[in-house]
């Protein structure tokens, strides 16, 4: 099955072939430049169910859609992560976007089987400096990344770090770099994007407002509908931003698709891919 | 205040923003419905088609959309048609009458009939018998009381839902 125009679209550049779910708003930390406000206390967790990921997975992958990323709030928040990460895995290539705050023994236990699957892990870290980290992230941040990193590496996990930049120098910069070079994950693992100013960081004044062809569209499912890219399902004030929204019907998957293509058709070709944000 | 966010254009899903003025403005009514945008697909088209001049005039649906409205209380609708009606050349006496500001006995026939088959239509539609129904048909073919059965119903809906959604009035 196809949707007609998607992988031309995806060849001519105007997207890209992942496939973005928002797993959960919900998060146990409240980072400064969120772009979904998510916390501890969200009331509305607005979350997709593992059988709703799996759905649109399986349906991703019919559809031509080369890979998934999955982000939130705090993807492991939801209790069965860890194996529906290896599920998902098992369908397409897969990245999954968390603070790695929740990494008891146990659940490094049942992240195992990711090793052998194309998942990767992609945790964030701001500066090798503790507290400036934590100011921008959360209480004991930092030591919780730098225990769970290596563990995860030790377990043949594909592990990457993203900093997010604000206004760290470059002496930062390269320290961070070391810090993660000597936990096992190259250069090429590590990904440094700045703030997009929508969300929380759009309140703070933070970031940078992203130009029309700055994020190259890649369909992005939550709870609230379908969106342009994983940058647009943003939250001000606890209202979801709808203005880059793209359907509100995500099942089935084909049909959010072809309006994504019917608006990616419209846009200029991106020049950014969506490296900025994974 | 509406009980529905009122997205300017900026603020509008993508695939929404075709339905507001070239000069970026809308109706309160189509800046709550882009909320949902996947329905509009279809369903502005459909009251496009419904409203517009089909196998019956326009003041004819008009004199519908304003009689189903005032007998829903709809403000919004009201205040949105009755210039409309008076536009599409529905006589001011006659708005005044289905707007309860005007006795109904001095309309003309047709509209009496049509006014008594809508007033039904909308409040009790098990009463309409084969009498009322035959004394309608003396006006109107039955294609046309299709289409004006249709813009009743289309405005029914949207007394409702700008009534519950409180959705301001056009210059309100």
């Amino acid at each position: 099955m196809t949707v007609t125009g998607f992988e031309t679209a995806v060849e001519e550049g105007r997207c890209g072939e992942r496939l973005w779910l928002y797993a959960t708003y919900h998060c146990n930390l409240a980072c400064i430049y969120c772009l979904t406000e998510s916390h501890p206390g969200i009331a509305n967790r607005r979350g997709l169910s593992s059988d709703l990921l799996l759905q649109l997975a399986r349906e991703a992958r019919g559809l031509g859609f080369g890979s998934l990323g999955v982000t939130g709030g705090e993807v492991f928040m939801l209790p069965d992560m860890a194996e529906t990460l290896a599920e998902l895995g098992s369908l397409l290539p897969t990245v999954a976007l968390t603070n790695a705050t929740l990494f008891t023994d146990r659940m490094l236990g049942r992240l195992e089987p990711l090793a052998d699957l194309d998942v990767a892990l992609q945790i964030s870290l701001d500066s090798p400096d503790p507290l400036r980290n934590d100011a921008l992230r959360g209480p004991e941040n930092f030591a919780k990344v730098a225990e769970a990193v290596p563990k995860l590496v030790e377990r043949g996990i594909d592990t990457r770090i993203a900093t997010t930049v604000d206004d760290q120098s470059e002496d930062e910069l390269e320290r961070l770099c070391e810090l993660h070079r000597s936990w096992g994950v190259s250069d090429d693992d590590h990904v440094v994007r700045g703030i997009v100013r929508r969300g929380r960081a759009a309140i703070e004044g933070m970031g940078s407002e992203p130009g029309p062809t700055d994020i190259l569209p890649e369909l992005t499912i939550t709870a609230d509908g379908a969106f342009l890219h994983p940058f647009a399902p943003t939250v001000r004030h606890g209202v979801t931003d709808l203005d880059l929204l793209v359907s509100r019907q995500v099942t089935p998957l084909s049909a959010a698709v072809r309006r994504f293509v019917g608006v990616v058709a419209d846009q200029p070709v991106g020049t950014d891919a969506a490296a900025t944000f994974t | 205040m509406a009980r529905l966010r009122l997205l300017e254009r900026d603020d509008a899903p993508l695939t929404a923003r075709h339905f507001y003025r070239d000069d970026g403005t809308a109706s309160s009514l189509t800046r709550s419905l882009v909320n949902a945008p996947d329905l509009l697909e279809s369903f502005m088209p459909f009251l496009a088609q419904v409203y517009a001049e089909g196998s019956i005039d326009v003041a004819t649906k008009e004199l519908v959309v304003v009689r189903v409205s005032q007998l829903n209380a709809c403000q919004y609708c009201l205040a949105a048609h009755r210039p409309i009606a008076l536009d599409a050349g529905v006589p001011p006496e006659l708005v005044a009458a289905i707007c309860e500001e005007a006795p109904l006995a001095e309309l003309p026939e047709r509209e009496r009939t049509l006014i008594e088959w809508v007033d039904r239509y909308v409040l009790d539609p098990a009463s309409i018998d084969d009498e009322l129904m035959a004394r309608v048909l003396d006006y109107v073919r039955d294609d046309q009381l299709v289409e004006l059965a249709l813009v009743a119903g289309a405005t029914q809906l949207l007394n409702h839902y700008c009534t519950a959604f409180a959705i301001p009035p056009p210059g309100a």
